[in-house]
């Protein structure tokens, strides 16, 4: 007997895991035949518990007359509840009938006769009738619960799924294939996904073809209108499709359609709001995908600018003792009488000197450079003689410009400029260089200190190669260097970046003028300068 | 200088530093003491009493500061500081702790043995001496408060004649802005850096043989002003 069960139990269970594979089965695919579906969703359990009957009543059968008539209300209940579990109330009602008939036609006298003699027998009759019809609804109300529960399992594994791969995505195309597979595989459902352009507008990713209604109520939708949530039927094929919005809580993302196929209202009602969560979803995995990427940008920043810390502590360290050694042990050199009396090794000793300044220049530029952060220059202001600052520049760039005439001119009662003296030294001195740089040896350059409605302008004239429109436009840019003198002048690019950035950390502007190509170039700082007139201070000052 | 020879005491980590100053300073005819940290440097400074000290900043074991700091609790020592920074809110705080000069690296021997000796000169300077001080074509005497340029006296104003007073007392050696405001404006103008401005370009005006090209009155960006102890050729160290 208990083998028999165990066998019947197998075999139901392998008969309803291929339904219930089916099962799944149909609901992904939409497609599958709807007769085909009918056979196996309400023919094949009923078949099913009428071959359950059946096997019960050929274990009765052997055993006679009397034990099978006892046995008949325990024995006929096994087939009614594995159907109701199984296959729900319709199959098990249907076995507790047939069970009746076959109970009553094979094992009660008159046997092979529905009749019955005995009242005591009908009364037992009725009453299996009975606990068989109860018992088989509730153990197919426990079967509907446990298919809810289980389906609301899946749809929960499937979610979580979803969310993990989510939570895999480092970039919005990782996003969106993993909304698309989800929604494609998981729900059985069509999507299309269409990027917000930079016009506003949306454009679809690939190009399936896709209802007209759903593309006309796409190409009406611009992305500045927030929260697009729209619903549109199908006419020909009468599916419903939706269209929403994908977004961070900062930009819009692109748009997605759905199609969430046709039936009742509640079915849509269901489908909307599962499809409603998953965005949900994707708009937080979006805000987090957008905290990352400023949280990436900000290490990447910092990264930067530790960097340029080390940077500029290695230059002035590790880099300036070993030239100040060097320029030292020259300089000492150099004040030896035995050196000075001989040309040749006087010379040589020169020469390490004025390598050493020009690996110094470039140092210091190199320093300044890196002087320039992200948040720009800190200057320290001071009043101070812009003829000092002048000065100062030629005088520290003088080896450079020692090839070059330099003459300077300074208008009377210059204002006083409040500047960071050594980063207007520092602009001007890089001005110098490119004039020196970008002019033949020889010729002139003239530096000059003019007022002009309060403000004091520095000129650097050369009369060099001068500037074309192109370049003028290109000045500016850190490291942009013209194709015309890249292969013939040496250079970092580096030094009118940081001349205009010093300038304009002041509160200065530069600007580069000339009137052509080979006509020299004209660079002017315009600093703030002092409301008061130098005259007017004098009095104050010495009084 | 006065004494048959000056003692310089050299506080740097760097061999490669000390070996030429080593060599600059003897070609000068100092006797040259070596330290490679501050507690060398300071035990040096109590026992060897040296006529000057060249103090490089950046020490293993202490901060130059905080050396320079020591040793002016007790010492008037002449202190010229080594430092690579070309910070100058840190020159003028190393200044206003009491050291002479500085130099930055990378420096010419022939900066710092000017340095050291303006140093020096100062340290040494006793009333008996002559109180004239002569830079260049300029000669200041400080006692008869009389100034003459190439010989010819000049006309100075009082605060003028303050204020190359006090250069003149350094000649050679760099002083910041803030001792000249607070000597010269004793009162409620002490802040005001323009009227100092004005009043080295009118001094100019009157030393400078080309006021636009200063080379006697020469501005130390960011720090000071230095009355240079001779007119430097053109081109600079």
């Amino acid at each position: 007997m208990n083998t028999h069960l165990a066998i019947f139990q197998d075999l139901a269970k392998a008969l309803a895991g291929s339904i219930d594979s089916r099962n799944q089965g149909a609901s992904r695919l939409d497609e599958e035949l709807p007769s085909h579906r009918f056979w196996q969703k309400e023919v094949l359990p009923l078949l099913l518990s009428l071959v359950g009957v059946g096997m019960v009543t050929a274990v009765l059968l052997p055993l006679g007359q009397p034990l099978a008539a006892n046995l008949v209300p325990i024995a006929y209940l096994i087939p009614v509840i594995v159907a109701a579990t199984q296959w729900g109330i319709w199959p098990a009602t249907l076995a507790s009938i047939a069970s009746l008939a076959v109970a009553d036609f094979l094992f009660f006298p008159p046997l092979y006769s529905f009749q019955v003699e005995d009242p005591h027998e009908v009364i037992d009759l009725m009453l299996f009738l009975v606990v068989s019809l109860v018992s088989s609804n509730l153990a197919s109300r426990l079967r509907q619960e446990t298919e809810t529960l289980r389906h609301r399992e899946r749809e929960i594994q499937q979610l979580y799924e979803f969310s993990r791969r989510l939570a895999a995505c480092f970039t919005i195309s990782d996003l969106i294939s993993a909304i698309q597979n989800y929604l494609s595989y998981a729900l059985g459902q069509r999507v299309a996904f269409f990027a917000a352009t930079a016009g506003g507008r949306f454009e679809a990713l690939e190009s399936n073809s896709l209802p007209m209604v759903v593309q006309e109520s796409v190409a009406a939708t611009v992305a500045a209108t927030d929260a697009t949530a729209r619903s549109m039927v199908d006419e020909p094929t009468q599916n419903v499709w939706l269209l929403r919005t994908v977004r961070s809580d900062t930009t819009v993302h692109g748009l997605v359609a759905v199609n969430i196929g046709r039936g009742s209202r509640e079915v849509i009602d269901l489908k909307t709001r599962r499809f409603e969560a998953i965005l949900e979803e994707v708009s937080l995995t979006l805000q987090r995908l957008d905290i990352e990427r400023a949280m990436e940008d900000a290490k990447l920043h910092l990264q930067a600018q530790l960097l340029r810390d080390a940077f500029h502590g290695t230059l002035s360290h590790e880099l300036c003792t070993p030239l100040s050694a060097i320029r030292g042990s020259a300089s000492v050199l150099d004040s030896m009488p035995a050196i000075r009396e001989d040309a040749r090794i006087h010379s040589l000793v020169e020469a390490i000197s004025d390598e050493v300044a020009d690996l110094e220049a470039y140092i210091q530029n190199l320093l300044n450079a890196t002087r320039v952060t992200a948040s720009g220059v800190s200057p320290r202001m001071q009043w101070a003689d812009p003829r000092d600052i002048v000065n100062a520049a030629v005088k520290r760039r003088g080896r450079r410009l020692a090839a070059h005439k330099v003459a300077t001119a300074f208008a009377r009662d210059l204002p006083l400029v409040n500047v960071d003296s050594g980063l207007i030294e520092e602009a001007c001195g890089q001005l110098l260089e490119n004039a020196a740089k970008y002019s033949p040896s020889g010729s002139t350059i003239s530096v000059s200190a003019r007022a002009e409605q309060e403000q004091v302008i520095v000129s650097i004239t050369d009369q060099g190669v001068g500037i074309t429109p192109d370049e003028q436009q290109q000045l500016g840019r850190r490291s942009f260097r013209s194709q015309r003198h890249q292969a013939t002048i040496p250079g970092s690019g580096l030094g009118f970046w940081i001349a205009s950035t010093f300038v304009r950390a002041n509160g200065g502007t530069i600007d580069i003028s000339s009137r052509g190509q080979g006509q020299g170039t004209t660079a002017s700082i315009a600093l703030p300068g002092s409301t008061m007139k130098a005259s007017e201070l004098t009095a104050l000052a010495d009084e | 200088m006065n004494k048959a020879s000056n003692v310089v005491l050299l506080i740097d980590d760097e061999p490669k530093i000390r070996r030429f100053l080593r060599a600059g300073f003897e070609l000068r005819g100092f006797s040259v003491l070596e330290a490679e940290n501050a507690d060398e440097g300071l035990k040096a400074a109590t026992f060897n009493t040296p006529d000057l000290i060249i103090l490089d900043l950046s020490l293993p074991d202490l901060h130059g500061t905080e050396v320079l700091e020591r040793l002016r609790s007790w010492s008037n020592v002449p202190v010229i500081i080594l430092s690579v920074v070309s910070n100058e809110d840190d020159k003028v705080r190393l200044l206003q702790a009491g050291a002479d000069d500085y130099v930055v690296k990378p420096f010419g021997m022939a900066e710092l043995l000017a340095r050291s000796e303006a140093a020096l000169r100062r340290y040494f300077k006793t009333a008996t001496e002559n109180p004239v001080v002569v830079a260049g074509p300029l000669s200041v005497d400080l006692v008869g408060r009389t100034v003459s340029l190439n010989n010819n006296q000049i006309r100075l104003t009082r605060k003028e004649y303050r204020l190359l007073h006090i250069l003149a007392t350094h000649v050679g050696l760099v002083v910041t802005h803030d001792q000249l405001l607070k000597d010269i404006w004793s009162g409620n103008q002490r802040d005001n850096i323009q009227y100092l401005r004005i009043l080295v370009r009118k001094l100019r005006q009157k030393i400078e043989t080309d006021p636009n090209h200063p080379r006697l009155l020469v501005t130390e960006s960011g720090v000071g002003y230095r009355l240079q102890a001779r007119l430097e050729n053109s081109s600079a160290d």
